[in-house]
């Protein structure tokens, strides 16, 4: 397939058309983008230029140049350029200084753009961040900052994660559920930041505190972890410790379903988060009404950390809570009424 | 001419008022005030105001009560409070971890690493209350501090004050004001600077809170002969003595009173400096001629060098919350013990065996000393910026003592008062106090150079402080 276009052969200034120009004056005369409205006094369907309506074949103006091109080739009888695509103006007008002092103002800046892309001037005051500290350098700590690169795969604004996404990845879930949860049913009139001071104090308290003994008779979660291993790792000891005390169901009261005006107690199972809460509930409801040994602001936490070193060690009252609502569960358990089997 | 209206009577009789036709009201307010209050009307209760406890009856979980337990006994607030723990038997022992000791103190090759306290620095650091309750030792199988670059900048100034004695001149008393962000650590750089001290047998005296100074909770009393009037704090001094006994009992006892001091109170015979400390100890009202009579005695040739140091020193720069006889406030600088401070900061007084001086300022607890804050910023501008030094705001008060006491920061060079500003860490000390709390098992966490970094930047380019909390308190 022969080049398009031959540039070398162009004796003349090329009459450059980007779009069919309105006529009327008032309207700014240079256009960079085809306006998203249409006035009344507008015709539904874009004018060609006055000229090019004019029936007399001399005052036609010249055709673009790869029209132009193309209907030479047809006289010539060889194949010319394709009309269907574009008219690669830059490639034309590189290097030949008298066209290019001719084109659009908005193509004259993209070529000056291009030519020189750091900006010229410099500016008068600076945009650096000094640090404060004393260690004198500039690095500010920013991890891992690059400017977002093109993604490799098409049709991406920013490249693909990589999976699996890390534990903390969610802003919402960045931490143990547990956690959350305990931090969530501490908190009092919404205060957050005061239910986290007291969840890290807790927790501090927990990995200071001695090794807890477990009492062989209060069972804590199978598969746990020696407790050795519980002071260092404080998230643990706190989940299990609650997890060892939630009750597995809860007794729902049917009211007059017994007869006689009495309540039919029937045992509803529930759900991880909803066994948590409930042994969460107790063990902060025990804490409350224990001895303070300190005052001010780590007071209550103090509490309740070594309510759950009593519930690891089977000291806690929890225990029996838990034990009474199994046992009101077992005899209760004939009141459930399952669907026949077909 | 009108008929005169009737006299009134010049005495207001009941049985007057009676016998004559035209009332008339005297003027008296009694019956109105002995007459029974107006019965208050049923059923309109004003509203308890906001924030007023009111009694609820409810039952059921609505009525939710957080504290019910019973009040502490009395003094264990305060004890729980000041509590001092210093280790953690969970911890694991880290087994890089190495001891200062008296020959590698004053070692450059330390730096950026993490050393432990050998125990009887840990007692006598103990003694002299060098610890705080807010920091994180509790959390640590025994105590280990960072030698960071500030802290080598201190050692090296104790380096030059041992060794300018081998010139046979009269050694140096260095004056040095710790500044920097909350949670900078400037009184662990207090801490280290009084470590380094007792490894190298200095004598160290430290005055741990500038605020219990100043804060009116001890006695005081005016100092005879004195003009204008000084005042003692009997009571202050004598634990002050008996806490630089516990201190430096060793150093004490190996000297021999030479001085023959006039005391009150005789002393043994062939006394030592320990049993004139003793002598203070347990006799609060001589107290202060014999913490006087201590002081010259370490001035005379041939005794140890001095470490002289306080926490909080804002609190001593503005006046006291003493009373004069006059009932006006007694400016901090007329008891006799932060004079005695504040003469050897200002270099009125020095050392003759040679000293650090060191004055910690505090971020967290400071009352406002415009005159201190001035000048502590300039000492900082001449060595970060030189060309742009700040002005004094003519619209604040300025306390004439404490500037004149101060005015060697604005000229370190010829005063050789100079600030030491503990600044952010490092990437490599960072890292280091990372791994140590990695060894320790209280950070579960790999400590590669992404984490290190995320550490750093989120605890404000390396302030300790808030490295601590980032990495290894569980605040989340």
């Amino acid at each position: 397939m022969p080049p398009r276009l031959n540039i070398l052969s162009l004796a003349r200034a090329i009459p450059y058309r980007t779009k069919p120009q309105t006529q009327w004056l008032p309207r700014p005369a240079i256009r960079t983008a085809t306006p998203q409205f249409r006035a009344y006094s507008d015709s539904k369907e874009p004018q060609p230029p006055a000229a090019d309506r004019s029936t007399r074949i001399d005052a036609k103006p010249l055709p673009h140049v790869s029209e132009e091109a193309a209907q030479m080739a047809e006289i010539t009888g060889t194949e010319g350029p394709d009309i269907n695509q574009g008219t690669p103006v830059h490639e034309i007008v590189k290097g030949d200084k008298e066209a290019q002092e001719k084109l659009p103002k908005v193509m004259k800046d993209a070529i000056k753009m291009e030519s020189n892309s750091t900006p010229s001037g410099t500016r008068s005051y600076s945009t650096m961040v000094t640090p404060t500290g004393g260690s004198g350098g500039f690095d500010m700590g920013l991890v891992n900052f690059d400017p977002p690169s093109a993604p490799t795969i098409p049709g991406l604004k920013f490249d693909m994660p990589t999976l699996p996404l890390p534990k903390d990845g969610h802003v919402k879930h960045r931490y143990d559920p547990m956690v959350d949860q305990v931090t969530n049913l501490l908190m009092r009139h919404g205060k957050k930041s005061i239910a986290q001071r007291d969840m890290a104090l807790i927790l501090e308290h927990l990995r200071t505190s001695s090794v807890p003994t477990v009492n062989p008779n209060k069972p804590l979660v199978p598969g746990a972890p020696p407790p050795s291993h519980l002071p260092l790792n404080p998230i643990l000891y706190l989940t299990l410790a609650i997890d060892s005390v939630a009750p597995l169901f809860r007794i729902r009261s049917q009211k007059g379903a017994a007869g006689g005006g009495m309540a039919l107690q029937i045992p509803v199972p529930l759900g991880q988060r909803q066994r948590r809460r409930i042994a969460i509930q107790w063990i902060l409801k025990t804490a409350s009404g224990k001895r303070h040994t300190g005052s001010g602001k780590g007071s209550y936490a103090q509490r309740v950390a070594s309510e759950l070193v009593g519930v690891v060690e089977g000291r806690s009252s929890v225990w029996e809570r838990r034990s009474a609502i199994h046992k009101l569960g077992v005899s209760a358990r004939s009141n459930i009424v399952l669907p026949r089997k077909r | 001419m009108p008929p005169m209206p009737p006299v009134p009577p010049p005495l207001c009789l009941k049985g007057v008022r009676t016998r004559l036709a035209v009332p008339t009201a005297c003027f008296s307010t009694s019956a109105a005030r002995f007459a029974n209050p107006p019965p208050k009307r049923k059923g309109t209760v004003a509203p308890p105001k906001r924030g007023t406890r009111t009694l609820n009856v409810k039952k059921g979980k609505s009525g939710f009560t957080q504290d019910t337990g019973k009040r502490p006994v009395q003094g264990e607030r305060r004890a729980q409070r000041k509590r001092i723990v210093l280790t953690n038997d969970n911890a694991l022992e880290v087994p890089s971890l190495k001891d200062l000791s008296r020959s590698n103190a004053l070692d450059a090759a330390n730096e950026g690493r993490v050393m432990g306290f050998p125990a009887d620095v840990v007692d006598a650091l103990r003694a002299v209350d060098a610890f705080k309750p807010t920091q994180g030792w509790s959390l640590f199988r025994r105590p280990a501090a960072l030698m960071r670059k500030e802290t080598m900048q201190l050692v090296g100034l104790m380096k030059e004050v041992e060794g300018a004695a081998k010139d046979g001149q009269q050694r140096k008393t260095i004056r040095r004001v710790l500044s920097g962000d909350r949670m900078s650590g400037k009184s662990t750089l207090l801490l280290q600077g009084l470590a380094v001290a007792t490894l190298r047998g200095w004598v160290v005296v430290n005055l741990p809170d500038a605020q219990d100074i100043v804060n009116a909770h001890t006695d005081y009393a005016p100092l005879p002969k004195s003009s204008p009037p000084q005042y003692t704090q009997d009571t202050y001094t004598a634990n002050l003595l008996h806490q630089i006994l516990k201190a430096n009992g060793a150093i004490l006892e190996g000297i021999s009173v030479t001085t023959n001091p006039k005391l009150p109170l005789p002393l043994p015979a062939n006394p030592t400096l320990k049993n004139l400390v003793e002598l203070g100890m347990v006799n609060p009202e001589v107290s202060w001629p014999v913490f006087t009579a201590l002081w010259q005695e370490l001035l005379q040739p041939g005794r140890p060098p001095v470490m002289l140091a306080i926490d909080g020193l804002s609190h001593i720069m503005r006046e006291s919350e003493y009373m004069s006889a006059e009932f006006t406030p007694i400016h901090a600088h007329d008891l006799t013990l932060v004079r005695h401070f504040v003469d050897h900061l200002s270099g009125q007084k020095s050392l003759p065996n040679g000293g650090v001086v060191l004055a910690a300022t505090s971020r967290s607890n400071a009352p406002t000393s415009p005159a201190l804050d001035h000048c502590v910023k300039v000492a900082e501008a001449l060595q970060n910026s030189p060309d742009n030094l700040p002005r004094w705001d003519l619209y604040r008060n300025v306390d004439g003592r404490v500037m004149e006491v101060l005015k060697g920061l604005q000229d370190p060079k010829t005063t050789d008062l100079d600030v030491i500003q503990a600044g952010g860490l490092t990437k490599e000390e960072a890292r280091s106090i990372i791994e140590y709390y990695a060894e320790s098992g209280m950070l579960r966490h790999q400590v590669d150079d992404g984490f290190v970094a995320e550490k750093w930047s989120l605890a404000g380019m390396g302030n300790i402080g808030e490295l601590e909390r980032a990495s290894v308190r569980l605040r989340m």
